[in-house]
């Protein structure tokens, strides 16, 4: 109880963060896993980092850019490390998911060969970055790269709302849409809809979500999180309603719970979260083979 | 005599200006039931792509009505991992004929409900996509289609891999639809024995050859050696044909 009020007291942007990070990757990975394409989730990670990475090269000057073209004066340190970060690690990935839209069905490349290239040049990129940036703050990589949810502030909390608040809106104006390309995009060409179209602004939101999650809570949560709750919801769900609300659900409930048990015996919060998730994902397995047989 | 809905003048076909076939002319009327025949990679899907507007061609023409249509994929390109049901996947062909923000209306409900009444799963209904055979699949499927109500119906390979009273079933609703709807079918397939008992005329396709008329005119052992590089046998037994390949070249 003690720990709770701690937690509370200390860490309120950090858990409902979570709660929120958990809620926009359960909701996108139930589309990324029903695509088969989990693969998609692991490269936009390391994308999103080599985005964040990027940054730190200052190459372009974004603030700057903003400032003159808006004629707004602002200080570096209210957005230095905060803006450009997530800025570049969204232009890298929605770049990467315009690429990725348009290989549907090519004949000389598959689209997990296309996703694998990604994943290691991201990688190795980011190495390289890394090691050439004048001002390369590794402390603040490697906790994006740990996935430490405790960063969680009130910036990243409202961010992270309003990146729940457009997924959600886009996903529920759009259902008709969305719901007929991924789920057959090749006739919903020859019944009228703009399946490019489509499956580019589904892979956009898709990106955006998955790029700044990373950036606020990490590839690890991130990519496990997109995975594991989506999967549960469709070996429990019943309808695609239930495997929405339930893949929802435990993305919103194992973090904050994963947060308890990190404090509690002094693990780092973003593995703790998956491997809570990846018991809830043995527990339901072996319930759904205890109930076939 | 039928309305003319589809008409190409020397059509060439392909992708990135590379030809697969080339001087189609043909009409399509209403009320016509067509097999589209040809051997693996001859062209078939890209003059389907084609017809549908999803490819442009490369030369010559293609004039059509404002036409509505209902197509039916082969039933192995959608292998949906989440759970719709029988009506989910119909109402889909539905989304196309509302207007963005709209949800589905009375008459959409009411389409879905007979479009499955027509191919004869009407119970199935409730029950998940995925738990169904091959043969229930293809006829939501092709009840999707119907929901729209179509112009003219496509349907590429609908009977690929099933077993054989699913498949003679399959083509006899095919045949029913067309006799009793007066739908104008569009039927796409490697089995040219099925082809040719049910259809009324074909198109055989492939590259640098195409041929298009009745079935008596196109399916001779001459067109067929051009078409396949093969020596058929083409009879007739009580009514139906029988075509046998004689020798592979």
């Amino acid at each position: 109880m003690e720990i709770i009020q701690q937690l509370i007291e200390i860490f309120p942007y950090a858990i409902l963060g979570s709660i929120l990070a958990g809620i926009i990757c359960g909701f996108l990975g139930v589309f990324v896993v029903s695509q088969r394409v989990v693969f998609l989730g692991a490269s936009l990670t390391q994308v999103a980092i080599a985005g964040v990475a990027f940054s730190f090269l200052h190459l372009i000057n974004i603030e700057a850019m903003i400032s003159s073209l808006f004629n707004i004066v602002i200080t570096e340190d209210s957005f230095l490390h905060h803006f450009e970060p997530a800025f570049f690690s969204l232009l890298f990935s929605l770049l990467v998911v315009i690429v990725f839209s348009q290989t549907h069905r090519q004949k000389f490349l598959t689209q997990d060969g296309l996703l694998g290239i990604i994943f290691v040049v991201a990688i190795a990129a980011r190495i390289m970055i890394i090691q050439k940036s004048p001002v390369a703050e590794l402390s603040e990589i490697e906790s994006i790269m740990k996935g430490d949810i405790l960063f969680i502030g009130s910036r990243e909390f409202y961010s992270l709302l309003a990146i729940t608040f457009f997924i959600i809106t886009f996903f529920t104006l759009f259902q008709k849409q969305l719901k007929f390309v991924v789920f057959d995009p090749e006739s919903s060409s020859a019944y009228g809809i703009n399946s490019k179209l489509w499956l580019l602004l589904f892979y956009l939101v898709v990106g955006t979500g998955i790029s700044l999650t990373t950036r606020y809570v990490g590839d690890v949560f991130t990519f496990a999180y997109l995975i594991i709750p989506s999967s549960i919801g469709i070996m429990l769900g019943k309808n695609v309603l239930k495997v929405f609300l339930i893949a929802v659900l435990i993305g919103a409930s194992l973090p904050p719970l994963a947060l308890f048990l990190a404090f509690k015996y002094d693990f780092s919060s973003g593995p703790m979260t998956v491997v809570l998730a990846f018991a809830a994902f043995l527990t339901v397995l072996f319930y759904k083979k205890i109930k076939e047989n | 005599m039928e309305k003319e809905i589809i008409k190409f003048t020397d059509v060439s076909i392909g992708y990135n200006r590379k030809t697969i076939a080339q001087n189609i002319s043909l009409s399509i009327y209403q009320n016509d039931f067509i097999g589209l025949v040809g051997p693996n990679g001859a062209g078939k899907t890209t003059f389907l792509k084609t017809l549908l507007g999803s490819i442009k061609p490369l030369s010559g023409s293609i004039l059509k009505d404002d036409l509505r249509f209902g197509y039916v994929p082969q039933r192995d390109v959608v292998q949906p991992l989440l759970p719709y049901t029988v009506f989910d996947v119909v109402m889909m062909g539905r989304y196309s004929l509302m207007p963005t923000f709209s949800s589905p209306k009375e008459i959409d409900i009411d389409k879905v409900l007979s479009s499955l009444e027509k191919v004869g799963i009407y119970d199935l209904k409730n029950l998940q996509y995925n738990s169904l055979s091959g043969g229930q699949r293809q006829r939501t499927l092709i009840a999707r289609a119907l929901a729209i109500e179509p112009d003219i119906l496509i349907l590429d390979e609908p009977t690929n891999g099933m077993d054989t009273p699913s498949h003679y079933g399959l083509l006899e609703l095919i045949s029913e639809l067309h006799e009793n709807q007066n739908l104008t079918i569009l039927l796409v397939s490697h089995l040219l024995t099925d082809v040719a008992n049910y259809v009324k005329k074909i198109i055989l396709i492939e590259k640098n050859f195409f041929q298009f008329g009745g079935i008596d005119e196109i399916l001779s052992e001459e067109n067929l050696m051009k078409a396949y590089s093969s020596t058929f046998s083409v009879t007739k037994l009580n009514d139906e044909f029988v075509i046998r390949l004689k020798q592979r070249n």
